[in-house]
């Protein structure tokens, strides 16, 4: 890293940290995570998808993807595409990006970003991607359609499609075939048995109004639900019973991941995050059925995009352009983080 | 004129009241939205709960369920619960602020305040013997042990509502919870138990006018339920998709419990039974039209046949057609029959087990065959017995019973507490029966020793034996019918017809 890499790195991660500090406590524990430093963005416009792949993280921003690697917060490499990002994500070595105008996959090379393949979707414009790595499933959903499909992983192929009714927001696979989508006009979340693609029911989530947000431990079979009026519930997957709850930030943008042991040792068997409404917040898994509110990280900017890197423990959050500064990433992540 | 009118009706009320009540033993939940506007009391401890806890839960759920929730501390006056339909109390009041102020108010009380069992008569008031909490900290293990309850009873209002079998069951959600258990009474009756053992119920029921532990009778329906201070969140459910297994729906049922329990403390009693010989003879009279008893006896046997004889008479001056055979007889000369009565000049041994499956209501006179007819356990002595045969037991010879259910049309109206059952002492039998018998009488002195009970149609009886019709037992001895009074006469026409009835 060049000098002023370092400089920019000393003074971001000063930045982050008296923000942390002085921020205001909305929660008495505290939030593990530090801010570690952010990498300003070239290009205009927010990201709209960010995905991390264990080394490398590739953003897509506009009609463009990029790879910047997370030591030297360098752009390794760059691929316009014709039409905006929608959604990415990494499926064996390979970076599967969802474009708009008109809708297609466009199959990446992971290190390269050289594109391999193509494959035109319907008319109706992909809003998210994911990739349930243990059953081997792609899903990719249309929230102005209601609709989610699935394909195949290798070639986009179709392999069958379900509508739904209500406004549609995050999904979340099993691993085990079966896929939910979280439905903020049902205060549900929406159970899609994912290799006929048929709609099989609806969780309810109680005292939960405009769910956004959905991540899953696929370990524990737990199904995480941010709720717009500040609720984060528990929910387990095999009974449909919520059977805890956490007070989180409100707000109608929120998103969620879940990781086994982001940061291990302290009682971290594995974290939930939950970013949007102005901030990020965590809950700590300390077993499967015991979980702990950890705190809360006020944001400044408004996120865009997030992921999460579990080997390292480290968040990544893509923020917004505000006040003529580009959009940026922030890495957050603690000291141990950084020596791992 | 106007007085024989009004005596009339009400000989006509009793005689209706006799036929149609015994057949139910329980009155029938009064539906949800019946329920709904009724107030309740909700006694919590106020801003000296223990934290964390779950009473606001509790209060939002009651309030969704269409009460009028009042809340307030375990400190407020007996007075609070003026106009209340039902006292709910938390386990977050003080026990010793509670005191016994609401132990005789007319009142409905669901509570999961166990410490406060004593205080309402529920349970004996040691520790650890009467009832008991476990919680996490103090007995680890057993905080796990809790997160399963047992279907002991499978047959009352609340079993039946929320489908009860007698089988395992999640009570709470997965964590080491604290849970509490209560011992209640003798006319207490057992809905779910902990531990594999009905003496450490989860759920425990008595029904208005029922006998209590201490001896005091119930002035209105009363609920214990194993919940702790902040369990009601964990209560079991199930939703969406998983709630299309079976298992799973049988499974996940603690929150249905919870509510069905309610359900049942705020809905109305059956109305209280009247003692009324006379309504009762009339209502039998009817009932015995056209029906059938085989009466089941040790032929030209010696002692007792002139109370057989005696028995078989009163069954056929009711209008009962009675067909009398030897116990050596074979089950089939059952068919067609609408009750068994099993004397107990029979031979347990010659008896062997004939009847046992007979799809028709069955009353048993002798208490010996408990174990057979799957009535209790086997274990002699322990899970049935006699008092009063001078080889066969230590204690003395006895002609009281003490009645328990009085709330039972089984227990014709008699009051709770002693009745002289025969004029002179002499054997009497016993059993304990398992949680889906309803007990009528005990012996003295001798809250376990149940005496009179009856098992519904469908019932789990002992052994895992589901009872194919209805089963009682009625212990007369050889020659004790000649001896009952006219009380004890009562009760064994109670109980025919509640037997016989469809």
């Amino acid at each position: 890293m060049s000098a002023a890499g370092v400089r920019q790195l000393v003074s971001n991660l000063i930045c982050l940290v008296a923000l942390t500090v002085a921020g205001p406590v909305v929660h008495a524990t505290i939030f593990p995570y530090h801010g570690l430093y952010r990498i300003s963005l070239p290009d205009a416009g927010s990201v709209g998808a960010l995905a991390v792949d264990g080394r490398d993280v590739c953003v897509g921003q506009g009609d463009t993807v990029s790879l910047y690697a997370p030591t030297s917060a360098e752009r390794i490499d760059h691929q316009h595409l014709d039409g905006t990002v929608r959604a990415l994500t990494t499926v064996d070595g390979t970076i599967v990006v969802a474009v708009s105008d008109p809708s297609r996959l466009e199959f990446l090379a992971a290190r390269s970003l050289r594109v391999l393949r193509q494959r035109r979707l319907g008319a109706a414009t992909p809003s998210e991607l994911v990739y349930d790595s243990l059953a081997r499933m792609l899903f990719i959903e249309y929230r102005t359609a209601h609709t989610v499909t699935r394909l195949d992983p290798q070639t986009g192929r179709a392999l069958g499609s379900v509508r739904l009714v209500g406004a549609l927001g995050q999904m979340a696979a099993n691993g085990r075939g079966t896929l939910y989508v979280v439905n903020s006009t049902h205060d549900a979340i929406d159970v899609i048995g994912a290799r006929r693609m048929n709609y099989e029911g609806a969780i309810p989530l109680q005292r939960c109004s405009t769910p956004r947000a959905l991540a899953m431990d696929t370990v524990g079979r737990r199904l995480f639900a941010a709720c717009s009026n500040g609720r984060a519930l528990i929910v387990d997957a095999d009974l449909g019973f919520t059977f805890d709850r956490f007070p989180i930030q409100y707000g109608r943008d929120l998103r969620a991941a879940f990781a086994f042991r982001p940061l291990g040792p302290h009682g971290w068997k594995g974290g939930i995050f939950f970013v949007g409404g102005g901030a990020v917040s965590a809950i700590q898994m300390q077993s499967f059925v015991r979980y702990q509110a950890a705190g809360r990280f006020p944001l400044t900017r408004r996120v865009t995009a997030f992921a999460i890197a579990p080997p390292v423990g480290v968040l990544w959050l893509a923020v917004a352009p505000s006040g003529g500064k580009p959009a940026a990433l922030w890495r957050l992540g603690t000291p141990v983080s950084e020596v791992r | 004129m106007n007085g024989l009118f009004s005596k009339l009706s009400t000989r006509v009320l009793l005689i209706w009241l006799a036929s149609v009540l015994i057949s139910q033993g329980y009155a029938a939940l009064q539906p949800w939205p019946k329920l709904a506007g009724k107030a309740v009391l909700f006694v919590t401890g106020g801003i000296t709960s223990p934290k964390p806890n779950d009473d606001a839960a509790v209060a939002r759920h009651l309030r969704n369920l269409g009460f009028v929730v009042r809340t307030v501390n375990a400190a407020a006056p007996q007075a609070a619960a003026d106009g209340a339909a039902l006292i709910v109390i938390s386990s977050t009041a003080n026990a010793h602020e509670l005191g016994k102020k609401f132990a005789d108010m007319p009142i409905p009380i669901f509570t999961w305040n166990t410490f406060d069992y004593p205080n309402l008569g529920m349970t004996g008031p040691v520790l650890h013997r009467d009832f008991g909490v476990i919680d996490p900290v103090q007995q680890y293990a057993d905080s796990f042990a809790v997160l399963y309850g047992f279907g002991a009873n499978i047959t009352s209002e609340i079993s039946r509502a929320v489908g009860l079998k007698p089988q395992l069951f999640g009570t709470l959600y997965l964590e080491p919870e604290t849970a509490g258990w209560g011992r209640p009474g003798p006319g207490g009756t057992v809905i779910a138990d902990f531990f594999g053992s009905r003496r450490y119920a989860a759920v425990f029921t008595y029904e208005r006018e029922a006998t209590l532990e201490n001896g005091r009778t119930a002035p209105a329906r009363r609920v214990g339920f194993y919940l702790g201070n902040d369990d009601f969140h964990l209560l079991t459910a199930v939703y969406g998709p998983p709630a299309a297994d079976p298992n799973l729906r049988q499974w996940a049922i603690g929150l249905k419990l919870f509510d069905s329990a309610l359900q049942w403390a705020v809905s109305p009693p059956p109305p209280e039974p009247v003692y009324d010989p006379e309504a009762l003879d009339t209502a039998l009279r009817r009932a015995a039209r056209g029906m059938k008893v085989l009466y089941v006896e040790r032929v030209n046997g010696g002692e007792g046949r002139r109370s057989d004889a005696h028995i078989v008479a009163h069954l056929r001056r009711l209008g009962f057609e009675v067909k009398v055979v030897d116990q050596t007889a074979p089950q089939s000369v059952a068919r067609g029959m609408n009750l068994i009565m099993i004397s107990s000049t029979c031979s347990k041994w010659k008896l062997a087990n004939k009847y046992v499956d007979a799809p028709i209501p069955l009353i048993s006179l002798e208490g010996l065959l408990s174990d057979t007819l799957h009535f209790t356990g086997r274990d002699r002595y322990t899970d049935y017995g006699e008092h009063g045969e001078i080889l066969e037991s230590d204690d003395p010879p006895e002609n009281y019973l003490d009645i328990v259910g009085a709330w039972s049309p089984m227990a014709a109206g008699l009051k709770p507490g002693l009745m002289k059952f025969t004029y002179h002492p002499g054997v009497l039998k016993w059993a304990w029966p398992l949680p889906d018998a309803t007990v009528i009488a005990t012996l003295p002195n001798e809250p376990r020793e149940d005496a009179i009970f009856g098992y519904p149609k469908g019932a789990r009886m002992a052994d895992g034996f589901i009872a194919p019709a209805r089963r009682a037992l009625l212990p007369l001895d050889n020659s004790s019918y000649d001896d009952m009074t006219p009380q004890g006469k009562v009760l064994f026409d109670a109980m025919v017809l509640w037997a016989i009835h469809r």
